[in-house]
């Protein structure tokens, strides 16, 4: 596998163009967001957010650029930011990104032997994508439900207690799923900021599932 | 009693993440009970409680909190810790989930000892169903006076309170990274006091600033309806009130319990249901950052600050993680040594180059090309990053790994000996095959 292929550095691109895709909505979003804070270049982890969204997911060159013209920042500062944070993708990801903890607890209760089951299951190793697309494999770091473990991140949601056996399962849930999840997540990212948001149905709550969708624990 | 409910009290009522629910389980009579009395009361109250920091070092809240401005000449920022990073701690996320007025009426009782202006709750970007109890809480407290202008009709009492995600960082726990971030920048740390004024003098855009752990506001908020003295009853002499344990790993029962600081650790490991598939061999009692101890010096240790430190070891944040006698500690801190490399924010030379040092040398032991040496090697590498790095973190990721030498050193030898585990095939965890590409070090 070529390097390119697997990891999360950029391929080079020709200097950004200026493109504008934030919609009318994120822009109103976004000066929503910026006036919690004394500063405007406070609102620049949340406007990658937005930029996340609007951009299909990852934030090419010209997302950076956007979101550094909006806030009145550099491109170099807009990107230090966004090659920092782990959750801001700088390459396209597959319509699910299955991020399976692998630290410590959910090392010693089997999570390699699930990510091994992954790999095998959709033909991949970690750090790469499927070839139709719809799905991208990574290792995470704890993810903090480690009395659940073995657990996975995929967009907004944890799937918990996660074995080489019912980690199938999880898979055929999430290709019967019309959700493309990086824009989800970045969506439900954005709307958590704005106020008045858990009314108008911004999160989609289930409090009784919410805790553990996979079992008695907790 | 070992176990002690007092921040989950109502933790298993049906709907008490709802404003109406918690109010009808004496929710939000903290606050009201805070705003009869003066500012600098409720600050006393929260020093004669004795509580100290729940994020992990243990710092009397009271000193915190005394220690802003006493007066409105600045905004002052109101600050929770809700980055829950440590590998081996869950407690936060379900006190989010499932208490989150807790942390809403904590954070408007310090907003109202200590002056504040407004409040952010810094989440981590993964817990995203958390911070939607949160979201949702934050809207009920505004529509029923809680928050917002003249709260409890209070002239002058304004007090706003806001959701900030981060977005995939450990080290944005770290208090001054968490900072950098709430502004928009790297997460990178702050120079620090003496070089650099307190937090609560100078933080976020150079105004006073309260961070605090979300156990810490929650416990606040308990003290705070139920009066300092009254916390105090619980616990040992230094470590008061109790302590949330996430407890994980080879246990029957992996839950959060919240227990009476002081309770002996084996009785803890009782409670979570004993150890399975073997008999226990280690714990790692406050989260991947401390260090790790045999089964037989955790028959001396009390959960609590004193004990555990006394014990060579630490409480932490309480991320409890036991160990059966399959697991192989060589590679478990090849893994532990694998975060830290991840999770170094660059910024300092001796963490930045000297995890991905013990990573490299550890790695090297596990692939069985270990050498004679490497152990002091190591040892080595880890006093160079202890005490002289920018921030804790690098302390942080050097304490483990000398933890594990001085606790299992023969299992270091064997490895390096006999090229293989010490436990045999089935050691978990397995030493993995797993080519993570992101990372494209050569052995040393
Ligand atoms: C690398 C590192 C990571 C940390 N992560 C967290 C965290 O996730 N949550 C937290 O509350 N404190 C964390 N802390 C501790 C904070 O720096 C700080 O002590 C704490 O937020 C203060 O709150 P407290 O006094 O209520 O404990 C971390 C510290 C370090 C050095
Ligand atoms: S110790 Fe240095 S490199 Fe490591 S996280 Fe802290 S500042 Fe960054
Ligand atoms: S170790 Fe996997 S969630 Fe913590």
């Amino acid at each position: 596998m070529a390097e390119s292929e697997t990891s999360n550095i950029r391929e080079p691109l020709p200097a950004p163009a200026k493109e504008r895709r934030f919609s009318a909505q994120a822009i109103a979003e976004l000066e929503e967001i910026a006036s919690h804070y004394p500063e405007r270049k406070a609102a620049c982890l949340p406007a990658l957010w937005i930029a996340q969204r609007e951009y299909e997911g990852y934030l090419p060159p010209p997302a950076i650029q956007e979101v550094a013209d909006r806030l009145g920042l550099s491109y170099a500062e807009v990107e230090g930011v966004a090659t920092f944070y782990t959750m801001y993708n700088l390459r396209k990801r597959g319509r699910h990104h299955l991020e399976v903890c692998t630290c410590l607890t959910c090392a010693v209760k089997g999570a390699y032997e699930v990510v091994h089951r992954l790999e095998k299951e959709l033909g991949i190793h970690v750090g790469q994508t499927t070839a139709d697309g719809e799905f991208t494999l990574s290792e995470a770091e704890c993810l903090d439900f480690c009395g659940a473990a073995t657990v996975m991140q995929v967009g907004d949601k944890y799937f918990t207690q996660l074995t080489p056996e019912n980690v199938k399962q999880v898979i055929d849930q999430l290709r019967n799923s019309a959700d493309y999840t990086p824009t989800k997540l970045a969506d439900s990212l954005v709307k958590l900021l704005i106020p008045g948001s858990s009314e108008t149905g911004g999160g989609s709550f289930a409090p009784k599932d919410l805790v553990n969708p996979a079992g008695p624990m907790l | 009693m070992p176990i002690l409910n007092l921040l989950y009290e109502n933790r298993d009522v049906q709907n008490i993440e709802n404003l109406d629910v918690y109010e009808a389980h004496g929710g939000y009579q903290g606050l009201r009970r805070a705003v009869t009395l003066e500012r600098q009361a409720v600050i006393d109250e929260i020093k004669t409680s004795g509580l100290r920091g729940r994020g992990g070092a243990g710092f009397p809240t009271w000193i915190k909190w005394n220690g802003l401005p006493k007066n409105f000449d600045k905004p002052h920022y109101i600050i929770c810790n809700a980055d829950e990073g440590e590998p081996g701690t869950y407690k936060d996320r379900e006190l989010l989930l499932k208490l989150p007025h807790l942390l809403v009426e904590g954070m408007i009782v310090a907003g109202y000892a200590c002056c504040g202006t407004a409040g952010y709750i810094y989440i981590r970007g993964e817990y995203v169903e958390p911070a939607w109890q949160i979201r949702k809480a934050i809207d009920q407290a505004y529509k029923q006076g809680y928050l917002g202008k003249n709260i409890l009709g209070i002239e002058g009492f304004n007090f706003d309170l806001y959701v900030h995600m981060g977005a995939g960082s450990y080290e944005c726990g770290e208090e001054s990274a968490l900072m950098s971030s709430l502004m928009g920048e790297r997460g990178n740390p702050r120079l620090k006091f003496p070089h650099a004024p307190l937090p609560v003098i100078e933080g976020v855009w150079k105004s006073p600033t309260l961070v605090n752990n979300v156990e810490t506001y929650c416990a606040a908020t308990w003290i705070a309806k139920n009066s300092g003295a009254e916390y105090a009853k619980y616990g040992t002499e230094r470590s008061k009130g109790s302590k949330i344990i996430s407890v994980s790993g080879h246990v029957a029962k992996p839950a959060n319990y919240e227990i009476e600081l002081g309770t002996p650790l084996m009785e803890l490991l009782k409670i979570a249901g004993g150890i399975t598939g073997g008999k226990l061999k280690a714990v790692i009692p406050g989260g991947s950052s401390v260090q790790i101890r045999t089964a037989e010096q955790c028959e001396k240790i009390n959960m609590d600050y004193e004990s555990c430190s006394a014990n060579g070891t630490l409480l932490g944040s309480g991320g409890f993680m036991a160990f059966n006698d399959k697991t192989d500690i060589v590679v478990l801190m090849r893994r532990t040594a694998e975060f830290y490399m991840h999770e170094s924010c660059g910024k300092c030379t001796p963490c930045r180059e000297g995890t991905r040092w013990i990573y490299k040398v550890l790695d090297r032991i596990t692939s069985g090309a270990g050498r004679q040496g490497d152990i002091e090697l190591l040892l080595d590498i880890c006093s160079q990053i202890d005490g002289r790095s920018y921030c804790a973190l690098g302390d942080a990721a050097a304490w483990p790994i000398v933890g594990a030498i001085k606790a299992f050193r023969e299992e270091f030898e064997y490895w390096i000996t006999h090229k293989r585990s010490p436990i045999g095939e089935d050691a978990v965890p397995p030493v993995p095959v797993v080519v993570n590409p992101l990372l494209t070090l050569t052995p040393a």
